[in-house]
């Protein structure tokens, strides 16, 4: 499904505190399965989910998207196909304050311009899905699980056909944690690729994942599947 | 709505003619040759009739206590 | 097409939520903004309907005035001088004026003092045939005329005097009352107040007493042979700076002033050269500078963050751009058409209520005037350019550079 060649990512490149973030990073993800990063902090997790989810570029090295090359499209391609194939789950919810728990979830699917109509019970679909009710309310007044569930919901409005989470579990307690992967097990068992970075075990070491991918200072570290 | 006001404008400016021909014959008759705007010194409430090349005449331009002096000019053609 | 439409609603519907997110900073946005458009809209509407006002109403002033400057002051003119200027050919009639300031230290007002000309009776009939009114319809019918200045009927009498609105109300008298004035000689002289003028004309008659000409040479001690200045009327209108001209070269200490030069100091008038004009228009400028800058550079993190979720979410720069774009429309024409709507209640319906204490400066006596609404499309453009324009292009550059941010920012930057 994803696969990424030779990939190098150098931040500041050329400045005082140039910083090489990936080294030569190959992996291939599989599509409909559930890959785990893991790695400790700083390990390069996050830079590798966002070049994944066509959110930044690789400095060198090639990544391929359901056998097309990604690398070279411009921005608004890049856009394109970040808005259609992914959703992401972020560490923290990243909703935006101040306005309603149902247009935080809709912000995807604003540049489609789908009819008001047919979004709206979408986005109310998926809500009700994930048992959040208070789908008027600002989403200052939800709880940590809720406002990751909001967050859920939105990365999975344009319907996409990959789930990208970066450190779901972090803010979660086990019980919340244990519930996010159960919604996970939903998605595989739609027919999703998921990405998860993490280094919760509950995420890594449970049964439901097919691949971990082990990371240590920008590198893969060969772990025998 | 901005032509709603420009409408209003002249709505009112022909309400006015009236208003505005009596001003002019005033002037006309008594042989006035300037508003009175500003009362407070001799070459402001006649703006027209003051220079600005009469020696030590105090002018609009210079820097002084009537405000009305500061945002007015006086009669620039004794300069020409 | 479709979904084109309905993308751009998305975005407006987003921008005025998000708007009305920031209730506090953006009113005050939207006040200051208002309160800028309506000063510079206020000085744009006033000083433009006192131009078009004095253009029209000073078409009847006289065609040539003849001053005496003498060791550099306006003096008086020798009567002699009258039949002088008379013998210059192109001349048609001469006519004297007998006026002055006289401060009441009552009330601390300044009045104009004044001798209607029409009293030698000559001006009248010459005086008509070079009004240069735009046309037949401007000229007044005799009895309107009557009215400004005679009371039932009868000219001005000695003794008698006809007061502006603006000494009726600074000294709170009318007609029927008694003015008493000290005569140079310090007798004192107990004027008669026969009539008002019209409280329409205040803009050009607030000050005015009109008296007898003997009343006003017993007053300030000038004898009969010196008058104020000189009316001169040109028998033909195209020769008039010739004349004045000639004027000038018969009588050396002669200043004489044409009609063009006094329609020419009034289209100058608050121009945007002169002193206090440029203090406070640039003032407004630089208000507006500083806080489209402010709002330029002020991109606040929660702002960026927010930039970089859209991003991520599959916002495209344009996208986000366009966002920004309708928030600054949107803030920008909201003050923008309040601001000219006040500016215009200011200016035409409350007699410039903000700018009053600067321009009666020191004088007690202000005109309670009403400005004809001289306003035309091309000053709402002109204002248009000058305030939403800037503003607009303001917000856009800098959430230009933010949005073309790559959004993994949003993954990082973690700011809840
Ligand atoms: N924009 C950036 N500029 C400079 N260094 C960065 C930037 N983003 C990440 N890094 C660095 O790259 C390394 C990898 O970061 P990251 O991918 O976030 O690690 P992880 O997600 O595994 O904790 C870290 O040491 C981080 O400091
Ligand atoms: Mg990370």
């Amino acid at each position: 499904m994803i696969e990424l060649m030779n990939v190098r990512k150098v931040f500041n490149a050329g400045k005082a505190n140039e910083f090489s973030a990936l080294n030569n990073v190959s992996l291939h993800i599989p599509g409909n399965r559930i890959t785990v990063l893991k790695g400790p902090s700083g390990s390069g997790k996050t830079t590798l989910l966002s070049i994944v989810g066509c959110m930044s570029r690789p400095t060198a090295g090639r990544v391929k998207l359901i056998d097309r090359e990604i690398t070279s499209l411009p921005e608004r391609f890049l856009t394109d196909i970040r808005r259609s194939t992914f959703g992401f789950i972020f560490q923290q919810p990243n909703l935006i304050k101040g306005i309603s728990v149902l247009e935080n979830v809709m912000l995807p699917a604003y540049p489609l311009g789908d009819q008001r109509k047919d979004l709206c019970s979408r986005a109310n679909q998926g809500l009700e899905q994930l048992n959040i009710v208070k789908s008027g309310s600002k989403v200052e007044w939800l709880s940590g699980g809720e406002a990751q569930r909001v967050s859920i919901v939105r990365a999975l409005i344009n319907n996409p056909s990959i789930i990208i989470a970066d450190e779901p579990t972090a803010h979660l307690d086990t019980k919340l944690s244990y519930r996010f992967m159960e919604i996970v097990e939903k998605f595989k068992s739609e027919g999703k690729t998921v990405i998860i970075t993490s280094h919760d075990p509950l995420v890594y070491d449970s049964s439901i994942i097919d691949k971990v991918i082990t990371m240590r200072d920008g590198k893969i570290e060969d772990t025998p599947a | 709505m901005l032509s709603f006001l420009l409408l209003h404008a002249s709505i009112s400016r022909n309400a006015q003619t009236q208003n505005l021909q009596l001003k002019a014959s005033l002037v006309h008759e008594l042989g006035l040759t300037d508003l009175c705007l500003f009362t407070e010194a001799r070459y402001t409430r006649h703006l027209s009739q003051a220079d600005l090349y009469t020696a030590f005449q105090d002018h609009p331009l210079s820097l002084e206590h009537f405000p009305s002096g500061s945002f007015t000019e006086p009669n620039l053609s004794g300069i020409r | 097409m479709q979904s084109w439409l309905e993308k751009q609603r998305y975005i407006v519907d987003f921008t005025m939520s998000s708007l009305l997110r920031r209730k506090v900073k953006n009113i005050g946005l939207l006040v200051l903004y208002t309160l800028i458009v309506f000063i510079l809209a206020s000085i744009i509407f006033f000083t433009y309907a006192i131009k078009r006002e004095a253009a029209f109403i000073l078409q009847g002033s006289p065609e040539i005035i003849v001053q005496n400057l003498i060791a550099g002051r306006h003096d008086l003119l020798p009567v002699s001088f009258l039949d002088q200027i008379k013998s210059i050919r192109g001349v048609a009639n001469v006519e004297s004026r007998l006026w002055g300031y006289f401060y009441d230290s009552l009330v601390g007002a300044n009045y104009t003092l004044l001798t209607p000309p029409s009293q030698a009776g000559s001006l009248k009939s010459d005086g008509k045939k070079t009004f240069v009114g735009s046309g037949g319809s401007d000229i007044p019918t005799p009895t309107e005329e009557k009215n400004l200045y005679e009371y039932e009927g009868a000219p001005l009498e000695p003794g008698t005097l006809i007061i502006g609105n603006g000494v009726a109300r600074m000294r709170s008298i009318g007609k029927g009352d008694y003015m008493p004035f000290m005569a140079a000689d310090g007798e004192i002289m107990n004027l008669k107040i026969v009539n008002t003028l019209a409280s329409e004309s205040e803009l050009v008659s607030s000050d005015l007493i009109l008296m007898h000409e003997s009343d006003f040479r017993k007053l300030f001690g000038i004898s009969s042979t010196y008058v104020t200045d000189a009316i001169v009327t040109v028998s033909n209108p195209s020769e008039i700076e010739t004349v004045a001209n000639k004027i000038k070269k018969h009588i050396h200490t002669a200043r004489p002033i044409i009609r063009d030069e006094i329609l020419r100091t009034y289209s100058s008038i608050f121009n945007w050269r002169g002193g206090m004009m440029i203090v406070v228009f640039s003032a407004a400028v630089l208000a507006f500078v500083i806080f489209a800058w402010d709002k330029a550079s002020g991109l606040s993190a929660e702002e960026r963050q927010e930039i970089g979720i859209l991003k991520a979410v599959g916002w495209e720069t344009s996208d986000v751009i366009r966002m920004k774009f309708w928030e600054g429309a949107v803030v920008s024409l909201t003050s923008f058409f309040s601001g000219v709507i006040l500016a215009y209640i200011h200016v035409f319906f409350t007699g410039s209520i903000v700018f009053e204490p600067a321009l009666k400066g020191w004088s007690n006596l202000y005109p309670n005037f009403k400005l004809t609404p001289f306003v035309n499309a091309e000053q709402l453009t002109t204002l248009f350019f000058l305030t939403v324009i800037p503003y607009t292009v303001a917000t856009i550059v800098p959430i230009w550079r933010a949005a073309t941010i790559d959004p993994d920012t949003a993954m990082r930057h973690t700011g809840n």
